[in-house]
């Protein structure tokens, strides 16, 4: 009975323990869908990687961490170089990519 | 002497842009396929690359031309090499400088055979969301055939789009090929760019139509 008592408590608890993750970089160069489409699919193939928003207007590139993962940002930033592209920001954000969606658009 | 070089280096770019086809950034992301297609009455042209690395494909193509009275024909079959020689990656815009090199089995109906012929090339562009430009330059040459070929192409997109979305272009373009047109073909395109697409419609001073084509697998 003890043990169902502390599974069921892990398994209420499991969202809080682990925060989403998303990083956001800043990316120059990247001017059209059929060019930056690269950055998309290349990130997409992370195995940490849940899913990820391209804002050509500003310039941004968002990316969610599955959840319980975390994701390296070296290897994001690295993912986008290697598409071609110049990252001249990254940050780590403690908020959902739903969230960065929603402030992007608001930009427009 | 440094601005005398860049001076000298832009003049050789804006006059290798005067004498060859121009595509959008020529080859996909690392480890990605791109097609392309190019078809008219008196040019098609097929082509399809794998990128080695972020700045070096390769692929194998083939081209049909004719010239404009439409007595003679040529038939290429070649293999190329694209290298993205440099890139500026600006805060709201891309610039690139490519370069092309093709080597292939050329027939036409006016000589036996085939010939060996070779296509190196350049292209120079620049883009940003709203505007697009690309001059380049490419040379068809065999024993006894020169073929070099010159574009320069413009453009603006009517709005910017989010990313998902489908943007339109209207790009114009003038071309010229040495040896089979006196004229340069002056054709406005609708242009349509979405995420693994690039289509382009239009037709040229003489109402002759024209599609283009990029598809990135």
């Amino acid at each position: 009975m003890n043990k169902l008592i502390v599974l069921i408590t892990i398994w209420l608890l499991a969202p809080f323990a682990f925060a989403t993750t998303t990083i956001k970089a800043s990316v120059n160069g990247m001017v059209c869908s059929f060019c930056a489409q690269g950055i998309e699919k290349r990130l997409s193939k992370l195995p940490a990687v849940a899913s990820v928003f391209v804002d050509l207007k500003h310039r941004i590139v968002a990316v969610e961490a599955k959840p319980g993962q975390t994701l390296d940002p070296a290897q994001v930033s690295a993912e986008i170089v290697e598409a071609g592209y110049a990252v001249t920001q990254l940050e780590t954000l403690a908020q959902p990519l739903s969230e960065v969606k929603a402030q992007a658009k608001a930009l427009k | 002497m440094p601005c005398f070089c860049v001076r000298r280096w832009l003049f050789s770019l804006v006059f290798l842009s005067l004498i060859a086809p121009v595509r959008a950034a020529p080859m996909g992301f690392k480890e990605s396929v791109m097609a392309m297609g190019d078809f008219g009455p008196n040019w098609r042209e097929v082509f399809a690359n794998y990128a080695l690395t972020p700045r070096d494909a390769v692929g194998a193509g083939g081209l049909w031309m004719r010239s404009d009275d439409g007595l003679r024909q040529r038939s290429l079959a070649d293999v190329g090499y694209t290298r993205l020689l440099t890139r500026w990656n600006l805060p709201n815009a891309q610039a690139n400088v490519w370069f092309f090199g093709g080597l292939g089995a050329v027939t036409g109906n006016d000589f036996a055979g085939s010939k060996l012929m070779v296509t190196p090339g350049v292209q120079a562009d620049y883009e940003t969301t709203r505007i697009y430009l690309a001059a380049s330059a490419r040379l068809y040459r065999a024993r006894g055939l020169n073929h070099d070929f010159a574009s320069l192409r413009a453009g603006f997109s009517f709005y910017e789009v989010d990313y998902d979305e489908v943007q339109p272009w209207l790009v114009i373009e003038a071309r010229r090929m040495h040896g089979l047109s006196d004229t340069t073909e002056i054709t406005p395109m609708l242009r349509l760019i979405h995420k693994r697409f690039f289509v382009e419609l239009g037709a040229n001073q003489s109402r002759q139509a024209r599609a283009n084509f990029m598809y990135i697998f």
